[in-house]
């Protein structure tokens, strides 16, 4: 079976940094894969790759069939690859249901024309994507919150928000950068089971960045370990735990010490 | 049917305007309220492209011009052979003012074309370019505009010089005199009325949002999917549409005249300045900061050689204190709340 996402020898160079070498990877369809590393390691660096902000220097990016290599950012995002960010990135002074709804746009229909006459058919899809867009609110945990602005929510709120902001693109594949940095231990733990929920849910293949070990090794059936822009390991959980080089690469090696 | 009624209602509004309201106040006032008119049209439509879009626009007098040029030459030229009049004569009845009212949606197409042409390679950069490019523009078109021929004044020349001499014909730096009288506060009031209601229900639709996100995150915005060039592209174009008609307006006003240096940098600049007073975003902010800087002005006649060190005071004075402009993103009607 094709995977939902297929990556294989993905590079690329920042000057003389080689931020990400020869990166493999087939995420299932309906996988819940993690991607962890110390930091620097290049994941966020590897997202972008994912998503079209970079290009590669070489190798190959496909989404299902199509071969995204070359894609515009939009283009991708379109055709069924969503992602969070690290570092929050909302539309801050647009409201909550409408920070969703921005990502309803690339599949709408009627035009600008049917926009400013606000004909019957641009009234229907407008009904349809605000009722869909409350949906994702309450599927991520959000009900009822849809007018505040986006920058008034509360950090873990910002977090969900971003995500069903992502499921509102109706993705096939779902990449979450980090999506529980900064939160305390019980918005954590909600987290975890959201996250589980919306594989099982919306048949979404999800690839996680996370530097929360627990959160990590608990959701993820398959984890790849990054150092250096290097696949160092890559297995289950059980696994990766005890390899060497993922030890070492986080502990630094017993010799050094 | 609630889709239709607002533009019904804009077309009684100009109506109105034009049969209630002119006679009423005399023309010193209507003169007043055509400026006014026209300085709304010019914020609302600049702030598609600063307040939705975010992007920093300083050349839309140079679309202003492009369209009343444009609409100039039409009325002019094209009405005196369309109509078998002298060049400049007001045709009669509304055979003439159909003709006006083509004339300013041309010129506002050709500006709109214009701003694709602009909009196109500039809005694939970020930021600052995209001023300084609009700038560019801006002084391109004052300066080709300077260089332009006499204009044609007498019926007997006009017969003999070919339609490629006469849309060169546009008076240089001295300006094109001489154009027919046609604006009045209908046509004013209902392409300023139209430009309200596209820009108010281009923002609360889904390509207004898009518009918005990008002013926002630019990043985020082309990661869940937004074409973010081709939303920038629409808006530069909307925005040049209505500036263009802007122009055909104003270079068709009483007491007005289309010149060069009339639509330099220093009307963008006060466009500009109506746009951020207002709020950035805020449709009838814009609308409300034009009427302002329209009339107060024209009150304080005795000072008219300051109005610019004051204009720039002012914007100053808003920046410190309120940094979002009179309204910020919201509308009139939402300024009760507490922000």
């Amino acid at each position: 079976m094709t995977p939902a996402l297929f990556a294989r020898g993905v590079s690329i160079r920042f000057g003389g940094l080689a931020a990400v070498s020869n990166f493999e990877l087939a995420l299932p369809v309906g996988g819940l894969y993690g991607l962890i590393g110390p930091n620097g390691a290049g994941k966020t660096t590897l997202f972008n790759l994912l998503t079209g902000v970079y290009r590669p220097d070489q190798g190959e990016i496909r989404l299902g069939e199509r071969d995204l290599i070359g894609s515009a950012p939009s283009a991708i995002a379109a055709s069924g690859l969503a992602r969070t960010f690290q570092n929050i990135r909302l539309f801050h002074q647009l409201s909550a249901l409408d920070n969703v709804r921005v990502a309803q746009f690339a599949h709408r229909r009627t035009g600008l024309v049917a926009t400013l006459l606000r004909t019957p058919a641009w009234r229907r899809e407008e009904e349809a994507d605000r009722a869909a867009a409350e949906a994702w609110l309450t599927a991520v945990g959000l009900e009822g919150r849809g007018a505040e602005l986006a920058r008034n929510l509360p950090y873990g709120d910002q977090r969900r928000l971003e995500i069903a902001r992502a499921l509102a693109l109706r993705p096939k594949v779902l990449l979450l950068d980090e999506p529980a940095a900064g939160m305390n231990p019980q918005e954590k733990l909600g987290l975890r089971s959201l996250i589980r929920t919306l594989r099982d849910t919306y048949d979404l293949s999800i690839l996680l960045i996370e530097h929360d070990m627990g959160l990590v090794m608990d959701v993820c059936e398959h984890i790849t370990v990054l150092d250096h822009g290097e696949v160092i390991a890559r297995g289950t959980a059980a696994e990766v735990q005890v390899d060497p080089a993922v030890v070492e690469a986080y502990l630094g090696s017993p010799e050094a010490a | 049917m609630r889709a239709i009624l607002p533009w019904v209602a804009v077309l009684g509004f100009a109506m109105l305007a034009q049969v209630a309201v002119g006679p009423v106040v005399g023309h010193y006032w209507t003169k007043i309220l055509m400026d006014v008119g026209i300085a709304v049209l010019l914020a609302v439509s600049l702030n598609i492209v600063n307040g939705f879009t975010g992007q920093f626009s300083i050349g839309h007098a140079g679309f202003m011009a492009v369209g009343g040029y444009t609409a100039g030459i039409l009325t002019y030229y094209g009405g005196a052979a369309l109509f078998d009049l002298p060049p400049g004569a007001v045709a009669p009845g509304i055979a003439g003012h159909l003709w006006f009212a083509l004339s300013t949606l041309v010129g506002g197409v050709v500006a709109a074309v214009a701003g694709v042409v602009v909009g196109l390679p500039s809005l694939r950069l970020r930021g600052d370019y995209l001023a300084i490019v609009t700038l560019g523009f801006g002084e391109i078109m004052r300066v080709l505009l300077t260089r332009t021929e006499d204009v044609i004044g007498s019926a007997e020349e006009l017969a003999t010089a070919p339609w490629t001499t006469q849309v060169v014909s546009t008076g240089g730096s001295l300006g094109f005199t001489g154009l027919p009288f046609y604006t009045n506060l209908f046509w004013t009031w209902l392409w300023t009325g139209i430009a309200i209601l596209v820009a108010y229900r281009l923002k609360e639709s889904s390509t207004g949002r898009a518009m918005l996100s990008v002013r926002e995150d630019e990043v985020a915005s082309g990661a869940m999917g937004v074409r973010t060039t081709d939303v920038k592209v629409i808006a530069f174009a909307m925005a040049a549409l209505f500036a263009g008609i802007a122009g055909g307006l104003f270079a068709h006003e009483i007491g007005t005249t289309l010149n060069p240096a009339e639509l330099g940098f220093q009307k963008s600049f006060e466009i500009v300045i109506m746009v951020v007073l207002g709020g950035m975003g805020s449709v009838t902010g814009a609308a409300l900061a034009a009427t302002i800087l329209t009339i107060v002005p024209e009150l304080l006649r005795e000072f008219s050689e300051y109005r610019m060190i004051v204009y720039a005071a002012l914007l100053v004075v808003v920046m410190l204190v309120r940094p979002t402009g009179l309204l910020g993103h919201r509308e009139i009607w939402h300024a009760w709340r507490r922000s």
